[in-house]
């Protein structure tokens, strides 16, 4: 049912985009790959951004579903070391496609490391969002704000039924 | 909880227009501003702003001001100003004839990223130069904007906060080209910049009115693709925002 769903919004959306996009062209055996990855293991923002809570570390990036929407992703903004995110926050920006996106911090905290391969290689947001695509790593102030934050199967669903939304 | 999000799905999608003339590049960006606040909350609805700066200058959120030619003094003496913004994209012009729409809209009430974004607004100018038999396409990868064979007639920058975008789209209807040479236009260098004037012998309308053609192409694009019905206003509450 959910894959059936998914494939439809995938066809409205392939409707819809111009002729350059190369999605209309992938064999059936790859629908699969239109399926943004959700991760298990990670918590999801309602905008995108995922946590991987690891004892008193809380790493921070954005999603498959995420890059995906975005496209090639070309200068990252990201904050300093010792610096403050709040919930709910912006905490840097993305370039992608001439448009610049905000990212949301999913938690509160100190910005304890910075992903400083994203200045030279931007990309790795969009080749590798959950592992090498990392941006910043906290000291989470308030660890309850983890439990508002979607699990894997909620996080999955919510993209379905945002992209189903038009 | 469900009637709620029925009414939702079956009350028309509005957009409101407004036709702001010339204004000054910092009053446009503040009231921008205001409008995505605005946005954000709920308190208006999705919303387009059509108009046209004065000679400025603008550079993206890069700041790559190795593109501009020549020191910032002699911009001003060529009467023009220069600005930086949150914006995505690389330095460009804007100035008299040079068609600007700014749409405020909220991407996640229509389920879109900024990737399918950036190709409407291409694809709406795309529409427009057609009508008047331009035959412009899409960029290549690295080079968003439409293009004239290799000359580029129109520019996209967008900044996306909380989902609710910002800045947008020019496209040049007739503006003095020459102010392009002083600047490496979007970063790209070897490549000309064109205007509608240029390309066509077709009889070009007012500025204003072309201005409206091209928005209505954005909305086509957006909107009539989804079966939803616009409603476009011009607020009369313009004079609240004083353009110079």
């Amino acid at each position: 049912m959910a894959l059936r769903m998914w494939a439809s919004s995938t066809a409205n959306a392939l409707k819809l985009s111009s002729s350059a996009s190369k999605s209309h062209l992938l064999p059936a055996f790859s629908i699969s790959r239109c399926f943004s990855s959700v991760l298990e293991g990670l918590k999801y923002a309602n905008s995108h951004e995922w946590v991987k809570h690891e004892g008193s570390v809380a790493t921070i990036g954005i999603s498959d579903h995420a890059q995906d929407h975005l496209g090639e992703v070309v200068f990252v903004e990201l904050p300093e070391e010792k610096s403050s995110v709040s919930k709910e926050k912006n905490f840097g920006a993305v370039e992608s496609v001439k448009a610049t996106s905000e990212i949301i911090s999913p938690i509160s905290g100190e910005v304890i490391e910075v992903n400083t391969k994203l200045a030279d290689s931007p990309g790795l947001i969009n080749s590798s969002p959950y592992e090498e695509g990392w941006m910043i790593k906290v000291k989470p102030s308030n660890p309850a704000e983890l439990e508002s934050l979607m699990g894997p199967k909620e996080y999955t669903k919510f993209c379905e039924e945002e992209d189903a939304a038009h | 909880m469900i009637m709620d999000d029925l009414q939702k799905m079956r009350s028309p999608r509005t957009l409101e227009v407004w036709k702001l003339g010339t204004v000054n590049y910092l009053k446009s960006l503040k009231l921008e501003d205001k409008l995505v606040s605005d946005r954000k909350a709920n308190r208006i609805p999705d919303t387009l702003l059509s108009l046209q700066h004065p000679p400025t200058y603008t550079l993206g959120k890069r700041r790559t001001d190795h593109n501009l030619l020549i020191p910032e003094a002699e911009l001003k003496g060529l009467g023009a100003e220069l600005h930086y913004t949150q914006r995505g994209g690389d330095i460009t012009f804007h100035g008299p004839h040079h068609a600007i729409l700014y749409p405020i809209i909220s991407l996640r009430s229509i389920g879109i990223g900024a990737r399918n974004y950036v190709e409407t607004l291409e694809r709406s100018m795309i529409e427009f130069a057609s009508v008047y038999r331009v035959k412009a396409r899409a960029g290549h990868k690295g080079e968003t904007g439409v293009w004239v064979g290799d000359r580029k007639i129109g520019a996209i920058g967008v900044r996306i906060s909380s989902g609710i975008t910002s800045h947008g789209l020019a496209f040049n209807i007739d503006p003095d080209l020459k102010y392009f040479e002083h600047i490496v236009p979007c970063g790209i260098a070897d490549k000309e910049v064109t205007s509608l004037r240029r390309e066509t012998d077709t009889m070009l309308l007012h500025s204003e009115e072309m201005m409206m053609l091209c928005g209505r192409k954005i909305l086509h694009s957006f909107w009539t693709t989804r079966r939803r019905s616009i409603k476009t206003n011009s607020p009369s509450g313009l004079t609240r925002f004083n353009p110079v």
